[in-house]
Parts: structure tokens; sequence; C-alpha cells
């Protein structure tokens, strides 16, 4: 989308129309340079484990997505209908791209991957997310991570 | 949320809107579909374009707002002239809405067909969506066809309702035929994988089917999944 005027006219009128938050205060936190940083990616896809039960329609809760999870393993259960599942289809990198983290981590690009990556559910509204945030945030200092990708779908 | 709680962020933004409304403290607009945040598919180079545009923000020292645009399409977001569909169907014959037995020989015989291809995209790329649904493919057409005689089925499926189990099965159906399509060739364009399914298969017609029996449903949860949550809004209508 993405381009505004390739999204189809029903899409376009309801992304439009979401009222996005707008964030009190302008936070900055510098991490370390980026070949010492630990990464952990952040997808709005609502992807789990294949053996978990679907994301349910507007759910503030995120799972867990270890780094070892295969894409065999996963799943994704995002209630829209209205974007493209198919480039998802053939490579799950697409949306989710563990595996090329995990290069640029092999490579000394970055400092590390997380263990752990999150998900959570891309149409819930954010403003009843702040405990995912709280729950997020905190596991993320306990495992050191310095910065996260935010990717929504 | 992330970085006021004291974490470093860096976000993708599809919709070039909402990333400047949000403020995100780090952003790269990318210009793809929906759905592919990163870009194109089995492209490691490209993948990791848009990843390294994102990661180098996080090493500029200057803030509180820094978005950039991704300079380049993604080359499958055009159609590729030369795809051809390699999955053979039976010839597509449309049942009426109650006539639970055509659905269900016409829908047992297309998924026969489509199967092996299915099971060779599976092996191709790793994965499969197939699934959230915890229904059997044989079963599929049977319970949907009961929606379409105008009766509630019983769940199959402990925890979820009997209209999400229904918007589930959509979802493995869907995702069935648009894997299988891909398990040969070179890479289609999004459109063309969807073209191909909903101007061209039975599975397409019995979802439009449930769609119909969903706005005319008197129950509440089968309305809202079967009307919203089944046919997206571009393939309502056939082409």
């Amino acid at each position: 989308m993405a381009r505004l005027e390739d999204i189809p006219q029903a899409t376009r009128e309801v992304v439009l129309a979401l009222a996005m938050p707008e964030l009190p205060g302008q936070p900055w936190v510098q991490p370390k340079p980026l070949a010492q940083c630990r990464i952990a990616i952040l997808t709005s896809a609502a992807l789990h484990r294949r053996s978990e039960m679907p994301f349910a329609a507007g759910t503030a809760e995120f799972r867990e997505l270890p780094a070892s999870l295969a894409a065999s393993e996963i799943a994704m259960s995002h209630i829209s209908i209205n974007y493209d599942r198919v480039g998802y289809a053939r490579d799950i990198n697409v949306a989710y791209p563990i595996d090329r983290l995990k290069e640029l981590a092999g490579e000394g690009g970055i400092g590390s991957v997380a263990a752990t990556h999150y998900s959570v559910m891309g149409s819930t509204d954010p403003a009843t997310m702040a405990e995912s945030a709280d729950g997020i945030t905190a596991r993320l200092k306990q495992e050191g991570v310095d910065a996260v990708i935010l990717a929504p779908v | 949320m992330i970085e006021s709680r004291g974490v470093a962020t860096v976000a993708i933004g599809l919709v070039r809107p909402h990333i400047e409304k949000t403020r995100s403290p780090r952003g790269v607009w990318v210009p793809f579909p929906l759905g592919r945040p990163f870009g194109e598919p089995d492209d490691k180079a490209f993948q990791r374009r848009v990843l390294m545009q994102a990661l180098a923000l996080l090493e500029r020292p200057q803030g509180p707002v820094l978005l950039e645009d991704f300079p380049d399409d993604a080359p499958s977001m055009k159609d590729r002239a030369d795809w051809e569909p390699q999955v053979v169907l039976p010839p597509l014959q449309t049942p009426t809405l109650a006539d639970s037995a055509a659905w269900i020989a016409g829908m047992g015989a297309e998924l026969t067909s489509v199967a092996p291809h299915w099971e060779a995209a599976k092996h191709r790329f790793g994965h499969t969506n197939v699934g959230l649904s915890r229904v059997g493919m044989d079963a599929w057409a049977p319970y949907l066809a009961t929606f379409l005689r105008g009766e509630i089925p019983e769940s199959p499926v402990a925890s979820l309702s009997p209209a999400l189990v229904a918007r589930y099965i959509a979802d493995d159906m869907k995702a069935f035929y648009m894997e299988a399509v891909q398990a040969i060739g070179q890479q289609p364009s999004g459109l063309q994988v969807n073209r191909w399914f909903w101007d061209g298969t039975l599975a397409a017609e019995l979802l439009r089917a449930l769609r119909t029996a969903a706005l005319n449903s008197e129950n509440n949860g089968f309305k809202t999944a079967g009307s919203r949550f089944i046919v997206p809004a571009p393939f309502v209508a056939k082409a």
C-alpha cells in the first residue's frame, strides 16, 4: 500500500478512517552501535505457534515467538482479509524477517538476534494495549534487547 | 509505546499517513502492498535492503522523529506476463444455495485436483497456513453447506463459535488454493493469484454463497463473520 492509490477503495477508506493514536511526548532512546545491538521483531501479523488457538478479534494480548521456531510451526490468524497473504505464503520473511535478521547477526551487521520475538493482532485498538506494551517491554529488557523492529502488515 | 517504556524502536510503515501521525521515533515508509512490509518474497537481497534502511536509523544520533521513504517498488507488485496457473480444475458449475449435495460433490472434486499442488507448495515453501480451523479438508464443504441451507451447525471446536469456525475454514480454503497455485514456476503478483482464485474456482463461489447466506442470516455472529470476514471487497462480485 502501500501507495494509497494502489489500495482498493473500500480498504483505503477504512484504513484512512482509523483513529491512529498521537502518542504523548517524544520518546527517544539511543541504542548501542548497531554491530553491538541485540534486536527483536514485534509483528502485528497475529503470528503464533500452529499448536495455539488463533488470535481473537479485538484481543489486546501478545504472543511470544522463539527465534528458533521453524516457519512450518508458525500460523498467521490476523482477522483482516484485506491485505496480501500471497507473498507470505511463499516466504514468511516478507512479513517476519527472522531469517534475514539471523543472517545479519552471522555477518556481524548486528550484535545478535533476540531469543524471543513478539506478535500482536494489528487491528486491535492501540489504546487497549498498554498492558501488553508493558509486558513486552519488560521481557525485552530482561533479555537485554537493545532495539525492536516494528513490522505491520 | 515501546520506546516510551525504554527500548529503542524503528517502525516499518505501510500507510504513510499513519506513520506520520503516530510519530514513531524512527520510521521507514515502504510502498509495498499491505501484508508485505519487507517487499519481495524469495528475495533475500531486497528484504535485506528494507531491513538495513530501518536498522541504520538506529545509528543516527538525532531525533526525536526520523522518517525516511524506501525508494523502490518490489518487483512482484507488477503482474508477471508469462505466469500461467498450473492447477487444472474441473469445469466450474455453481450449484444453487441450498443444493448441499452438489456443493459437497463439486468441492470434493475440486479439492482433489488442488491437493497435490498444495502438497508440493508446502514442500517448496516449507510451511503452510492451512489449519486455523482445526477442521479437516473433507469436512469443509459439508460444514459450510449447512450455513447455505439457512441452518447453524454445531461448532466442532470447543472454544470457537460456529461462525468463527466457518471464518477459519474460509481462511484455510483461501490459503490452500493460493499456496497450491504457487507450487510450480516463477512468482506471480498477489493480484494474479487472487484473480485466479476468485474468478475461476468453485471454492470462491462457495465463499460468495456463504457471504450471501450470512447477509440473510438472523444469527448475529454469522452475519458479522460471514458478511465482513470471508470475501474481500474487490472480489464480492465475480469479474
